[in-house]
């Protein structure tokens, strides 16, 4: 383990450039894991009549500042 | 709980004329060119028949079928293999042009309809919230852009004037 700030920079930069790289497919069911797990998280915080957590939709209607 | 379902369910509506063609935005769009980030929704934009007589899109149709095949409502997201869905017309030229320039990706064999990555990164920038900033800073990062085409979207779509104050926010002196 380093605490050099620029190899964990590198190292993460690496990690991500790897993750991107990888399979659409094996892509996409890490983002079934990350919203398992994301609702394990904030599945108790939040509630709504059904359960379900979901985002607020992106303002794609919105005209350019 | 799969998108690959979700995505599958969706090829069906198409196949079977319930939808025109579609494209995949937000955050699963993106991560066809990047690395995951979670996120709790699919978004899948396409044209949506109006209610007779008026402009108002009517999504009846949509879940008429989808609740038919064992999707549910909430509020205004359609949950299909444990994920909520929305669909959601093209409101933007933005969208409207990157709709009809969506590329077909294919997922394990599964046919994908999905918006170009400058397409996802010039949506980004006009809906401007701090994820999506940050979005558009991870397609700038990775050097997945075609910067001439990108280019192209923006001054197309009156956005080089929010591209260059994003420019000076967040790339500094990258560029």
């Amino acid at each position: 383990m380093s605490f050099d700030l620029q190899k964990i920079l590198e190292s993460k930069r690496a990690l991500r450039r790897d993750l991107a790289a990888r399979p659409v497919a094996e892509k996409l069911r890490l983002l079934d894991a990350l919203r398992e797990r994301e609702l394990a998280i904030r599945g108790r915080a939040i509630h709504y009549a059904s359960g379900t957590v979901r985002e607020e939709p992106a303002p794609y209607w919105n005209k350019p500042k | 709980m799969s998108i690959k379902e979700v995505i599958t369910v969706v090829n069906s509506m198409q196949a079977d004329g319930v939808i025109e063609p579609y494209a995949i935005g937000g955050a699963v769009g993106a991560t066809f060119y990047l690395e995951p980030v979670a996120t709790l929704n699919v978004d899948i934009f396409a044209v949506i028949e109006s209610v007779p007589g008026s402009l108002i899109a009517n999504p009846k149709r949509i879940y008429d079928y989808l609740t038919a095949r064992g999707g549910t409502m909430e509020r205004e997201y359609i949950v299909i293999a444990g994920w909520p869905v929305q669909f959601l017309p093209p409101g933007t030229p933005l969208v409207e042009e990157a709709l009809k320039e969506a590329v077909v990706r294919d997922v394990d064999g599964t046919p994908a309809r999905v918006f170009t990555a400058e397409h996802l990164a010039a949506i980004a920038l006009q809906t401007g919230r701090a994820k999506d900033k940050a979005r558009l800073l991870q397609f700038v990062e990775a050097g997945v852009l075609d910067a001439a085409r990108f280019q192209a979207i923006l001054a197309r779509h009156g956005l080089v004037a929010a591209w260059q104050k994003f420019e000076r926010q967040f790339l500094g002196d990258e560029l």
